[in-house]
């Protein structure tokens, strides 16, 4: 059969605007024509747009399309994008001259920095001195140690507890905003002196490594192994956001394109990557173990990639498909660096104070109604399951308060010398993968909905314990002695 | 045995409807006295009873060939011969008679064994196809098999998928740029103009390139 | 149109900063808006938008700094919400900021920019980056040829601001 053939197809393209601008009556804010181009490219917010403004139009317009399209092999996307380059070529032709360059030494370290043999040590040195040395050891020690040891152990905490011991005679108010795990001597202290200076480090050497253009780079080196868990290289971005505050990171996924990749990453942020409170006390906790510290990092590492390959497999949807421009290497400008550090810092601290406080009073109502004694004896059961004595249940339910909370109790703990090596370890891994903090578990709902907050939470719970579990028992039963 | 043009068209036709949208048999009845039938029949590529049409495997074979060459010699136009659009079908349908058994092997190598026409249907495979992974010399190929660091120019762009359509659109790599890929592991990363991209493989699977 | 006193010189105009992604349009929003910079999320969207106040001269301005996209036919929500805002807010201005080295990439959108009836300027940002790597660009060639006002800028070192705040001036005056 054949088609009836209307000429050069061209001019047609150019008769079925016409046409549909003529159809279309109403004000759209912009020109007639480019609604028209973008229905002749089949946007459906832009028909919704027309559908809603003038109905009978719409099928008329339809039609059109369908005949016009009739007439080209491709989807007319293509031929509206070659027939624009054509146009821009000639423009550029008559305006801009380009004169083939070296190959730049700015360009050499980049595709240094792409290329695995060297980019992939590059990636473990900007980790070790960005995040280890620089946030961990400076930000997460040394200034946290003065914020809080100094200044607020000696100055604020013993004025403000003063101030309310003298405000409110009631004991029960007293420990509310004042006691152990008060609103200000826990909730703000932690707030301002722990989380505030780990996060302003963290986001320095974020902005830093932003204003560089290191991480589209980083997101090229990774993306084939992120395709293996579900995720593109794209959810590097997250994924370091991760190491710094989890609960930030989850609200990051929104950048993520599909609701598939969002939620393996959401999985993933709350169950195996560490934030930064809570990185540090551990490593602290394991110095000087470096056989328990290969395991512990061998072990949440293996439930990463296995939990991601799992949830890639189990969970429907497409493919991420992966594209990225990758900037020129530039300089990193100081003015620039600390203009985002401020408005990330402002921004967190605005989401995360209120979920601080919240967590203070959640920890005072739980111990005025002996929930928490009821919660910890439930805990019991599975802690000692694990081979760990009784008093490591509260950890966990703390754990759930603040993440490094419980790692530091079980710093306590540790302290008192009840626990082996090999305790301490599994305690280190099932603590590691335990429950997210009460924000990450806010955010988690407040992006994803409660159906999956919950859901995600409930097989943490089962899950964590199940591979402490087996660790415990692979370990006594090979009489790993650490 | 070389076919009739006519009876050529109605294996193609066949192929399309017997083998690709697995009819089970085919109304014989406004053919029923054309000579391109009894040729078919002879050949013993078609069996017709009670006025309907089923295919012997040698005609199936023979079927399938027919649509790929008509398919290729789309491609060939579109792409290479860079005819206009609405004319392609049938041009298409002129050409593939030119193809004969063994020509369509190297225009296929030539085009860089496309997996699908212009209009996203697929082009059943060839020996070249098979042999085409140990003798890869060709002057069209997806984006992820060129060599690094030499310049080619994009070809065509595979349209069936919309959204990585509109994804290489955005990035800017459209028929006639230039392009030079720097690296192949472990992503894809290419430049155009002064702008350098990474894409995965599914992505550079969809450009196709000719060296120059 | 006569002055009107005080009240002609109250009239703001509303301008859109548009482009793709890394091509320094918050640096300019920055250049432009002193003052009242406000960073939301766009309605019933995740994607944040910066919006700002500027003051040139006499002349003020609510400046909107909008998510990059790379053309009107939107691929990720970012994209979708750049063109909602070129579509519901109305803005009198926009300012398309493309990287200079790229120009046969990013013209694309300023062409549908200009087919979508748009008052426009086009800023060439990243200027010292193609110098380097040996693009030169008449900007002249390139104002005849669409026929709206182009403007040179390297924003992070702040050239430009002032052609484009002349540009900005001359467009109300034409107003």
């Amino acid at each position: 059969m054949q088609k009836d053939y209307k000429g050069p197809v061209e001019y047609s393209l150019e008769i079925a605007i016409e046409k549909i601008v003529g159809l279309l009556k109403e004000d759209y804010g912009i020109s007639k024509r480019a609604i028209a181009l973008l229905l002749l490219q089949d946007e459906e917010e832009i028909k919704a747009l027309v559908r809603e403004k003038e109905t009978e139009a719409l099928s008329k317009i339809e039609a059109i399309i369908e005949e016009i399209s009739a007439h080209y092999i491709h989807p007319l996307t293509y031929e509206l994008a070659l027939e624009r380059q054509a146009q821009v070529r000639q423009i550029i032709s008559k305006a801009v001259t380009v004169k083939q360059e070296k190959v730049s030494i700015r360009e050499k370290i980049s595709r240094l920095s792409m290329n695995p043999i060297t980019g992939l040590p590059l990636v473990l040195f900007v980790l070790y001195w960005g995040l280890y040395k620089f946030v961990g050891e400076f930000g997460a020690g040394t200034v946290v140690d003065f914020l809080e040891g100094t200044i607020f152990a000696q100055y604020i905490n013993p004025f403000i507890t003063n101030l309310f011991v003298r405000l409110l005679p009631w004991e029960i108010l007293q420990d509310l905003f004042v006691g152990e795990y008060g609103v200000m001597t826990l909730g703000f202290r932690y707030a301002v002196a722990l989380i505030l200076p780990i996060v302003t480090f963290f986001f320095i050497f974020f902005s830093i490594i932003e204003d560089i253009g290191y991480l589209p780079r980083l997101a090229m080196l990774l993306d084939r192994t992120f395709k293996k868990i579900g995720l593109s290289g794209r959810a590097v971005i997250p994924m370091v956001l991760g190491f710094g505050c989890a609960t930030m990171a989850v609200m990051v996924t929104r950048t993520l394109a599909t609701k598939r990749e969002r939620i393996i990453a959401t999985i993933l942020l709350a169950l195996a990557v560490p934030c930064s409170a809570q990185l540090g006390v551990i490593l602290a906790l394991l110095e000087g173990n470096l056989p328990g510290m290969l395991i512990w990092a061998g072990v949440v590492g293996l439930v990463f990639l296995f939990i991601g390959y799992l949830t890639a497999k189990i969970l429907p949807g497409e493919r991420p498909s992966f594209y990225m421009e990758v900037p020129p290497l530039r300089w990193p400008k100081i003015g620039n660096v600390l203009t985002k550090t401020y408005v990330r810092v402002k921004w967190y601290f605005k989401e995360i104070l209120p979920l601080f406080l919240l967590a203070s009073v959640f920890i005072w109502l739980g111990k005025l109604t002996h929930l928490f004694d009821l919660v910890i004896n439930l805990l019991r059961k599975p802690v000692e399951a694990i081979g760990l004595p009784h008093q490591a249940s509260k950890i966990f339910l703390f754990g759930f308060f603040r993440r490094d909370y419980g790692a530091a109790g079980l710093y306590d703990l540790n302290k008192q010398g009840i626990l082996t090596g090999l305790q301490l370890v599994v305690a280190c891994v099932a603590l590691t993968l335990f429950l997210p903090c009460i924000a990450q578990f806010l955010m988690t709902t407040r992006e994803r909905g409660w159906k999956v907050g919950l859901g995600i939470s409930a097989f943490i719970l089962f899950f964590s314990f199940g591979v402490a579990y087996i660790l415990n028992l692979l370990l006594s039963n090979l009489g790993v002695v650490l | 045995m070389i076919l009739s043009d006519r009876a050529e068209e109605i294996l193609e036709r066949l192929g399309v409807e017997l083998i690709e949208q697995k009819k089970e048999v085919h109304d014989a009845g406004i053919l029923k006295d054309d000579e391109a039938l009894k040729e078919l029949v002879n050949l013993s590529y078609l069996k017709i009873k009670a006025g309907q049409f089923s295919l012997t495997d040698e005609g199936k074979e023979e079927a399938r060939s027919c649509v790929r060459r008509h398919r290729l010699a789309e491609r060939l136009l579109v792409d290479i011969l860079d005819a206009k659009k609405g004319i392609v079908h049938e041009r298409g349908c002129k050409f593939e008679h030119l193809l004969h058994k063994g020509l369509d092997d190297n225009i296929c190598t030539l085009l860089g064994h496309p997996k699908t026409c212009p209009h996203g249907r697929p082009i059943p495979e060839g020996e070249c196809c098979k042999d085409a992974k140990r003798a890869p010399k060709k002057l069209i190929m997806p984006l992820f098999e060129l060599e690094l660091n030499k310049k080619a120019k994009i070809a065509y762009l595979q349209t069936h998928n919309r959204s990585i359509l509109q994804k290489i659109i955005a990035i800017g790599a459209l028929p006639h740029s230039e392009v030079v890929l720097l690296q192949n592991f472990p992503s894809y990363v290419f430049q155009i103009g002064k702008a350098q991209f990474t894409v995965d493989q599914e992505l550079a699977s969809h450009i196709y390139v000719r060296v120059s | 149109m006569p002055e009107e006193g005080s009240q002609a010189k109250e009239k703001m105009i509303k301008i859109a900063i548009v482009g793709s992604p890394n091509v320094g349009k918050s640096v300019l929003f920055n250049a432009l808006t002193k003052r009242y910079v406000t960073v939301s999320n766009y309605p019933g969207t995740t994607v944040e938008v910066s919006r700002g106040t500027a003051k040139i001269d006499s002349l003020k301005c609510e400046v909107i700094d909008t998510p990059g996209m790379y053309s009107l036919l939107p691929v990720t929500e970012e994209e979708r919400v750049a063109r909602r805002i070129l579509i519901d807010e109305r803005p009198n201005l926009v300012i398309h900021v493309v990287d200079a080295k790229n120009l046969e990439r990013m013209l694309t959108l300023t062409l549908q920019l200009i087919e979508a009836g748009l008052s426009l300027i086009l800023v060439l940002n990243i200027m010292d980056e193609a110098q380097r790597e040996g693009v030169t660009i008449d900007a002249r060639v390139l104002e005849r040829e669409l026929s709206i006002p182009v403007i040179k800028a390297v924003s992070t070192k702040a050239k430009g601001i002032d052609a484009l705040k002349q540009g900005i001036k001359d467009y109300a005056e034409r107003l």
